[in-house]
C-alpha cells in the first residue's frame, strides 16, 4: 500500500460543450459542462502531476472568445489549495501532447516530464507532411515543441518507450498507442486502492460504462487520431488495471466526479475532488 | 486580439495572408521538431533531415508571398510581424546547415514571438489549430 493523497484539480471549464464531441455518436443530445483538470499525487516525499493544463497567456483570450472557456486560474493559485507550489512538483506525466494537457510546461521549473517517445516522434513526422494533412496537427502548439527542446536540453524530458513500471513507488505508465493520439498513455497509482488516470482516453463515464447501467458497454471518445478499436481495447485494459471497477478510471473532463467522490468548490468556483488521503494529510474537501 | 472592425480591403488581406501565416507557423514547428530530436539525442537530427528540406521549401514560398503582398494601413503591423518572422526563420534555416542548436533555437523563438504578435494585431490568425480540436474547443 502506498501512502498517497490524490486530488483532481479543476483550473478552467467550458459551460456548454456538445456531448457528441465527447461520446462517439451522441449527436443532438445536448450540451454538458466540461471542466479542465489536472491530477495532483502527493506522497513518499514527492509531488507528481498528471498533465499540466494550458498557458493562458498564449491561448486564453482566443479560447475565451471563440470557444467559451471560462475561469482559467494559474497553477500557483490552483495548487495553493493543496499547500503546494509549482516549484514543489517533481514529476509530471503527460498523457498526450495536446496544448490543454502539455501547454503549461514553463510553470513547473523543477519537474521532470514523462512523455511517450512515439507521441513526440509522430507529431514531428506529421509536421513534415504537406498542408492537406494539417488535421493531424490539431491541438499542437509550436511553442510547446520549443519548450520541449528546452526540457530536453535541461535533461528534464524523459521519453518513455511503451509501459514503464514503478516510475515512482506504486506508479506505472501504460502506453495506449494509436488511440486518442499516436502516443497517448495512462497512469496507474496504487494507493489504498488502485486508480487509473486516463487523460483523454475517456472524457465521460459513458465512454467506460455506456448509457444503460443494466447493460454496460465501452463507447469511444468523439475525437481520435488513432482508431476506435484501440480506444475500446484500451478502455478494457484500464478497467482491468483498476481491478475491474470503472469508477476508479478517472476521466479528468468528467463533470460528475463531484457526485462520485468527495468534492468541494473553492472560493474561485473551481472544483477539487479528493480520491485518496495519505496518513497525516489534511482533507481538502 | 485586436477587436477593432476590419475594412473590406483588410479583410481581403487577411484571407490572402492566412495561408502564409500558417506556413510560417509550420516552418517554425518543423525546425523545432528537428531541434527536439537533436536535443533528445536523436541520430536522425542532421542537416539533411527531410523535414529541414521541407521547411526550407515552405519557407521560400511563404517568404515570397510576404514580400509580394501589399498591406493596408490597418494591416501594416501584421505584415511587419510576418516579415520579421520570415527573416528569423531564414536565419534558423541557415544555422540548420551546421545543425547548431543554439543559433537555430534563438531565431525560431523570435519567429514564434513575431507570429504571436501578428495573431494579436488582426483576427483570424491562431498559433494553434483549434478547429475540431479536442477538449471542448468546438463548443
Amino acid at each position: 500500500m502506498n501512502n498517497y493523497s490524490i486530488w483532481v484539480m479543476e483550473f478552467a471549464h467550458v459551460p456548454n460543450y456538445h456531448l457528441s464531441g465527447l461520446v462517439y455518436g451522441a449527436h443532438n443530445q445536448g450540451h454538458v459542462r466540461l471542466p479542465y483538470c489536472y491530477v495532483v499525487i502527493k506522497g513518499h516525499g514527492q509531488v507528481a502531476m498528471v498533465d499540466v493544463g494550458y498557458n493562458h497567456k498564449a491561448y486564453g483570450e482566443v479560447l475565451a472568445n471563440l470557444y467559451g472557456v471560462r475561469d482559467w486560474h494559474p497553477p500557483r493559485e490552483v495548487l495553493a489549495e493543496c499547500g503546494i507550489k509549482p516549484e514543489d512538483v517533481s514529476n509530471i506525466f503527460i498523457t498526450h501532447a495536446h496544448f490543454d494537457h502539455m501547454g503549461n510546461i514553463e510553470d513547473f521549473p523543477n519537474a521532470k516530464f514523462y512523455l511517450q517517445e512515439r507521441e513526440l516522434s509522430k507529431w514531428v513526422w506529421a509536421m513534415s507532411l504537406e498542408r492537406r494533412f494539417r488535421w493531424l496537427m490539431l491541438g499542437i502548439d509550436p511553442g510547446d515543441i520549443l519548450r520541449a527542446v528546452d526540457l530536453a536540453r535541461q535533461g528534464r524530458l524523459v521519453c518513455v518507450n511503451g509501459d514503464r513500471e514503478e516510475v515512482l513507488p506504486g506508479i506505472d505508465l501504460h502506453a495506449a498507442f494509436d488511440t486518442h493520439t499516436w502516443g497517448s498513455m495512462y497512469v496507474t497509482v496504487r494507493a489504498r486502492e488502485t486508480w487509473v488516470f486516463c487523460g483523454d482516453l475517456a472524457y465521460r463515464v459513458e465512454n467506460l460504462r455506456g448509457t444503460d447501467p443494466d447493460d454496460p458497454q465501452y463507447i469511444p471518445v468523439g475525437l481520435a487520431t488513432g482508431s476506435q478499436f484501440n480506444l475500446i481495447m484500451t478502455s478494457e485494459a484500464m478497467v482491468k488495471s483498476a481491478g475491474g471497477d470503472p469508477s476508479h478510471v478517472i476521466p479528468p473532463h468528467e463533470d460528475r466526479l463531484k457526485e462520485m467522490f468527495p468534492s468541494r468548490q473553492t472560493s474561485a468556483g473551481l472544483r477539487i475532488t479528493q480520491l485518496a488521503l495519505a496518513d497525516g494529510d489534511k482533507s481538502l474537501v | 486580439m485586436n477587436s477593432q472592425p476590419v475594412d473590406d480591403v483588410t479583410a481581403a488581406y487577411i484571407l490572402e495572408t492566412r495561408k502564409t501565416f500558417e506556413d510560417l507557423r509550420q516552418v517554425a514547428s518543423q525546425i523545432a521538431g528537428v531541434l527536439v530530436l537533436a536535443a533528445a539525442g536523436g541520430k536522425s537530427a542532421t542537416p539533411d533531415h527531410p523535414m529541414l528540406e521541407a521547411a526550407a521549401e515552405l519557407h521560400r514560398e511563404a517568404a515570397d508571398r510576404v514580400r509580394s503582398v501589399r498591406p493596408t494601413p490597418r494591416a501594416r503591423a501584421h505584415h511587419a510581424c510576418l516579415a520579421q518572422a520570415a527573416e528569423a526563420l531564414s536565419l534558423a534555416l541557415s544555422a540548420s546547415q551546421r545543425m547548431e542548436v543554439e543559433p537555430m533555437l534563438i531565431p525560431v523563438r523570435a519567429a514564434y514571438a513575431h507570429l504571436q504578435r501578428a495573431g494579436n494585431t488582426l483576427p483570424g490568425f491562431e498559433m494553434v489549430a483549434f478547429e475540431q480540436g479536442c477538449c471542448g474547443l468546438t463548443a
